[in-house]
């Protein structure tokens, strides 16, 4: 490298314009490199990002026709949840407890304990659900009754479409 | 080192010393066109995006492979070689020239640079880029041997779904699977879209009693074994002047049971080999598909509206 | 607060080098290319551009991409259809390939042409060849990864050519392939290939190439010998 080059514009005495000039394209170079950045970051950072800001569809089980639901009793509905998991389609198998006093709005538990996960059961003599791992007791409306939970019974929101009870399992499963 | 090496130097930092600062002269031209190039990639990228075809399948007869355009001259190329010298063709021609390339700069190492001073190398370039030009041209001219077969992509992705979930235990199409259920070839494709999405939801609902258990199948996977089973609508019909059609035009030519000619090949059975839309693009422009055929273009001799009545016509034949 | 920007300027340029940095990459002079002749230089750099968009959409396609064969094709739809600006990253990507084979032969052809690859330039040359061939290798692999008709039917052909090299062909088929036939191992091994070995390769024969180029210094705009016009 030759020493001229240590003041960025060297020792030759230089024309005003001919500083003009480098001064702009140094100015016209920044600009454009910082257009192909921008074009380029945000597309990528759109790209990137999206899944945070993504609408998830909401999957919707069909249980089956609302008027088959017997009222007072609960009732363990057994059923298998189709799923999109991006480019995956899975199948899992699941079930919830049931509950309807009058046939028209229906509670649906998730069918596991909230203390350690154990499938609690329903005890009819009693109109409790027992939990067989640490005898946790819940009443019809999910609320603890005795022993060690920490919550109410977890429940899955549900609605009426058509005349077929609907709920809407948690996508995630709880550790 | 050769005599004019140092004397090359001593004028390149000469020329260097005269020259221009790399940025920001040289830097801002290379931004212009980096940009523009950026534009053109993103203009091209956004009005047409990159296909994508059906999905991969190892027995498919009818597809025509292509290399990417850039490869399209090697793959020309081997056209020119018999079998036992492929290899020449594929391997050794294409290992040579990379080489050739590689070894440019010490096969032409005398001091002239300027494309008029070395004759030969400028020549050799450009038959090299003529060579390039001409196969490539002639690859995308040759014909696609094998009937292109567009497919509906949501039409694709219901048979592949209806594989997946192996309805083919209880259904048949085209002959082939269960018994439990109806045949579907024969039957779905009658029935609206409607019914048919209310039935993949549950099958109950509209069939009571119907021994198909509900598939928990997503909205959009409905949609797609909708529109395969619609694609299977019973085809559609040829009109009474299909016969006619066919006598007046092909019938000297071609046989159809016993009546008709020997010039082309017997059509009796063309609808168990070929279906409509094929016979259609062939009857339009036979040459596409069998460059020295005989046969001429009917396109623009019938009517589009007749040459699809022949196609449905034909496409019946020997079913 | 200008004197704190110059003190944190003067701070980086004391522990990297900064300043001196670019006065020797950017400060250089380099020979002037007078009229039209100097769009021809800007080739290289243009070819530049396209790899960093590639490397850039590269990435964003790989975060969706599942190299399986009962997954990649889904994977390539679920880009298409559901990923915001999904469909156009991979019009880039795409587009991008085209774009790297015809920057990469239009910047040769103007080194060709000019006899840019004389002394001392020959090494410069050839990682430039080399940097064509991985241009390639990342085509010819790259072209697999959506598992559609045209991916798999070109990979067969593909791959068929090379398994006609005499003697090793078969062995470099299979190779190619992992498997006899074409399978899930080709999938893998094709997209390990397209991004960890080639760009690592590529980055580095580009460090090279460049470092070359500025080494040497870019070649000047060749001159007619004086005398007849042949």
């Amino acid at each position: 490298m030759s020493e001229k080059e240590d003041a960025g514009c060297g020792c030759k005495a230089k024309a005003p314009e001919d500083i003009g000039r480098r001064d702009f394209l140094t100015r016209a170079t920044a600009a454009l490199g910082a257009v192909i950045a921008a074009a380029l970051s945000a597309t990528g950072l759109g790209y990137f990002v999206s899944p945070a800001f993504q609408r998830r569809d909401e999957d919707w089980v069909d249980l089956g026709r609302a008027g088959e639901f017997k009222a007072g009793a609960p009732s363990l509905v057994e059923f298998t949840q189709r799923r999109r998991d991006a480019w995956v389609t899975s199948e899992r198998r699941s079930s919830a407890w049931v509950v309807t006093a009058d046939g028209k709005n229906f509670t649906a538990f998730d069918p596991r304990c909230t203390h350690l996960g154990c499938p609690y059961r329903w005890d009819s003599g009693a109109s409790r659900f027992v939990c067989p791992c640490h005898t946790a007791v819940f009443d019809l409306d999910g609320k603890v009754v005795s022993g060690p939970p920490p919550r109410p019974l977890d429940q899955y929101q549900t609605k009426i479409a058509g005349n077929r009870l609907m709920i809407l399992p948690k996508a995630e499963e709880k550790a | 080192m050769e005599s004019w090496h140092e004397e090359y130097k001593k004028r390149y930092a000469e020329l260097k010393e005269h020259g221009k600062s790399f940025f920001p002269y040289t830097v801002f031209k290379d931004a212009c066109v980096a940009l523009a190039v950026l534009v053109v990639l993103f203009a091209l990228a956004h009005f047409h995006p990159a296909e994508l075809e059906p999905l991969a399948d190892p027995t498919d007869t009818h597809y025509n492979p292509r290399p990417e355009w850039y490869f399209l001259f090697l793959f020309q190329a081997l056209k020119f070689f018999p079998g036992n010298l492929e290899a020449v063709a594929a391997i050794i021609l294409p290992g040579l020239g990379v080489l050739l390339l590689l070894g440019v700069p010490f096969l032409d190492r005398g001091a002239k640079r300027h494309p008029l001073d070395r004759p030969l190398w400028t020549g050799l370039g450009l038959a090299a880029i003529a060579g390039f030009a001409v196969l490539t041209w002639a690859g995308m001219e040759s014909p696609m041997t094998n009937p292109a077969e567009a497919v509906d992509p949501q039409i694709a992705a219901g048979r592949r779904l209806y594989d997946q979930m192996s309805c083919a235990h209880c259904h048949k199409i085209g002959g082939k699977g269960g018994t439990v259920g109806p045949a579907l070839d024969k039957t779905a494709g009658g029935e609206t879209e409607e019914w048919l999405t209310r039935h993949f939801k549950d099958p109950q609902s509209v069939t009571p009693g119907s021994s198909m258990p509900k598939m928990n199948l997503l909205d959009d996977e409905i949609k797609v074994l909708v529109a395969y089973m619609k694609s299977m609508h019973a085809e559609e019909p040829f009109t009474a002047a299909a016969p006619d059609l066919f006598t007046e035009n092909c019938a000297a030519c071609h046989k159809l049971g016993k009546e008709g000619g020997d010039v082309g090949p017997d059509l009796s059975f063309i609808g168990t080999a070929r279906d409509k839309a094929f016979i259609k693009k062939y009857v339009e422009d036979p040459s596409k598909f069998k460059p020295d055929s005989a046969m001429p273009a009917y396109k623009g001799q019938l009517t589009d509206i007749q040459i699809e009545d022949v196609a449905r016509y034909m496409s019946k034949q020997g079913r | 607060m200008k004197n704190r920007a110059a003190t944190a300027y003067a701070w980086v340029c004391e522990r990297t080098g900064l300043d001196r940095v670019w006065t020797a990459l950017m400060l250089r002079h380099i020979p002037e290319a007078k009229g039209w002749v100097c769009l021809l230089y800007t080739l290289g750099s243009a070819t530049m551009l396209i790899f960093t968009v590639q490397a850039v959409t590269g990435f964003l396609l790989a975060t969706n991409y599942a190299p399986t064969p009962d997954h990649a094709y889904d994977s390539v739809r679920y880009i298409d259809s559901t990923v915001l600006f999904g469909r156009l990253v991979r019009g880039l990507h795409h587009w991008g390939a085209s774009f790297m084979v015809v920057f990469a032969v239009l910047h040769m052809l103007r080194v060709y042409f000019m006899g840019s690859y004389k002394y001392p330039r020959e090494a410069t040359w050839m990682a430039g060849v080399g940097l064509l061939l991985l241009v390639l290798g990342f085509s010819f692999t790259g072209y697999l990864l959506p598992w559609d008709q045209k991916a798999y039917w070109a990979t067969v052909v593909g791959t068929t050519i090379a398994g006609q090299t005499p003697v090793v062909g078969g062995w470099i088929a299979n190779i190619l392939r992992g498997t006899d036939g074409m399978g899930a191992p080709t999938l893998t091994r094709f997209y390990a290939l397209h991004v960890l070995l080639l760009p690592a390769l590529t980055g580095g024969l580009i460090g090279v190439h460049l470092f070359l180029v500025i080494w040497h210094g870019i070649s000047e705009p060749p001159k007619k010998a004086p005398g007849k016009v042949p």
